[in-house]
């Protein structure tokens, strides 16, 4: 039944295509903003705001909205009683993971990597040009693609690492269970 | 501890078994928007080192309890069970898996941040932004113990503050307005990081986003400072004022960096500090 929010055609559709529009949308600004405003507009100071906000605002994005809800998995950094810092990495559960949609995440993880990459190669542009501020611009841009795909990596790790450690642990006190009920059963 | 029946349980796998008793017996519907933690143990939102999650610890129950539709947090983005709580509130579970850090604030907290509606992260955002800065720049009784001083940080604050500041001198310029703004903006962006890493070098004991995070809230008070020297083009008020905000600013600044080194190295972590904001403050009065 189709309007149940459970029940996903497979593999047809995005399951949350504004959020996905959202996810895309402050990346490709950014990165719009930069290409057609080094050809449109000579003041250096909008350049550099417009993108860093715009950048800014995709990484805000990206960390609180799409990282939940496209692949369920959430990164921050937390400072202790003892004034320790520590990085938590979260996920959802093993079930809604696997009910997550797969062409949601397909693009989640694609754009994060691509974006990333092409600040990369404006980099190396700006820097063959000797132009520095155009490479502080994308220097604060790249911080923060890498920061969330370093985050995001790690949590998945982290989910892939319960999910085994999780299926192991079942497989283990069931096996020993059902042992110890044949032989009580005997 | 040995118990009469022959499977020696797991002391928390009676709560499991509670719980799914609870779970057969009651009504249950057929989604739950967001899993109500549960006490004994840290539920799903599962950290760096986490406990499986108790439902699925299979027990002497008959076997359909386990694949009933138990109550997981789907990614509904609507209603969570509890509202997520606001910063300052304490977690009420505590995320009791690793590192003990227990009774710290709501960004991690419980299972429903991760469900939580967007515009719930937002208020919460920006209320722990305007909270920082109070705490930062204006007088209140924790300001000595570091530890305490900028629990939450976040670099949405600073970020906001360096980007007005190299505004507000851009626009005072008259000539080289972008080379203004870039050498602002690296300068104190730059400056904030060397800060940080001096007093890592020697010896103290901060955190690298926290002290970030410090030395940008501290810029508040140069903020305004700058602002009105932008508006007042009367030489005498704009050494005036930037004397006041200098002199706020470096207040601020002041115990969170002394108290993290040792007493012997006070004046060497704070001279780069009281440096900068000056030549900042220069920077102000000069730009005409």
């Amino acid at each position: 039944y189709w309007g149940s929010p459970l029940f996903q055609p497979p593999g047809e559709n995005y399951a949350h295509p504004k959020i996905c529009f959202f996810h895309v949308l402050f990346k490709a600004a950014a990165l719009a903003f930069y290409i057609l405003s080094a050809l449109f507009i000579s003041n250096f100071v909008i350049i550099f705001v417009v993108t860093v906000l715009l950048a800014a605002l995709d990484f805000w994005v990206v960390k609180n909205v799409s990282g939940r809800i496209l692949v369920g998995l959430r990164w921050w950094n937390e400072i202790n009683e003892d004034g320790e810092s520590v990085w938590r990495f979260e996920c959802l559960d093993q079930e809604s993971l696997a009910r997550m949609n797969k062409k949601d995440s397909w693009l989640f993880w694609w754009t994060l990597y691509l974006t990333a990459v092409v600040w990369v190669v404006f980099a190396i542009f700006s820097l063959i040009r000797l132009q520095a501020d155009y490479l502080l611009v994308v220097g604060v841009c790249l911080t923060l693609s890498i920061a969330n795909i370093i985050g995001f990596t790690k949590c998945r790790k982290d989910a892939k690492k319960q999910l085994q450690a999780f299926a192991t642990q079942t497989i283990a006190s069931r096996f020993t269970s059902s042992i110890q009920s044949a032989f009580t059963v005997v | 501890m040995s118990y009469s029946d022959t499977i020696p349980l797991h002391p928390s796998s009676q709560s499991d078994i509670d719980e799914i008793e609870n779970l057969i017996n009651s009504s249950h519907s057929s989604v739950l928007p967001a899993r109500p933690p549960s006490p004994p143990r840290a539920s799903i939102p599962i950290s760096s080192t986490p406990p499986p999650p108790p439902a699925f610890i299979p027990s002497n129950l008959p076997p359909p309890a386990v694949h009933k539709p138990t109550p997981v947090p789907s990614v509904i983005p609507t209603v969570p069970a509890a509202a997520a709580p606001k910063p300052p509130l304490p977690h009420p579970h505590g995320s009791t898996t690793s590192g003990g850090s227990s009774g710290v604030t709501g960004f991690g907290s419980g299972p429903n941040t991760l469900t939580e509606p967007v515009w719930h992260t937002v208020k919460r955002d920006l209320s722990r932004i305007v909270s920082n800065l109070k705490l930062v720049v204006f007088p209140n009784p924790y300001r000595e113990d570091p530890g305490k001083a900028l629990r939450d940080w976040d670099l949405w604050g600073p970020f906001f503050f360096i980007v007005f500041l190299g505004l507000t001198l851009s626009w005072s310029a008259s000539v080289k307005k972008s080379e203004v703004f870039a050498v602002a903006f690296a300068l104190l962006a730059a400056g904030a990081v060397i800060l940080t890493l001096n007093v890592l070098l020697l010896g103290g004991h901060i955190i690298f986003f926290q002290s970030l995070s410090l030395l940008g809230y501290c810029l508040f008070p140069l903020d305004v400072g700058a602002l009105i020297c932008m508006l007042k083009d009367n030489v005498i008020i704009k050494v005036a004022v930037v004397a006041v905000t200098l002199a706020w600013s470096s207040w601020a600044a002041y115990p969170f960096m002394s108290t993290a080194v040792n007493p012997g190295r006070k004046a060497l972590a704070l001279y780069p500090v009281l440096l900068m904001y000056v030549s900042v403050g220069f920077l102000i009065i000069a730009i005409d």
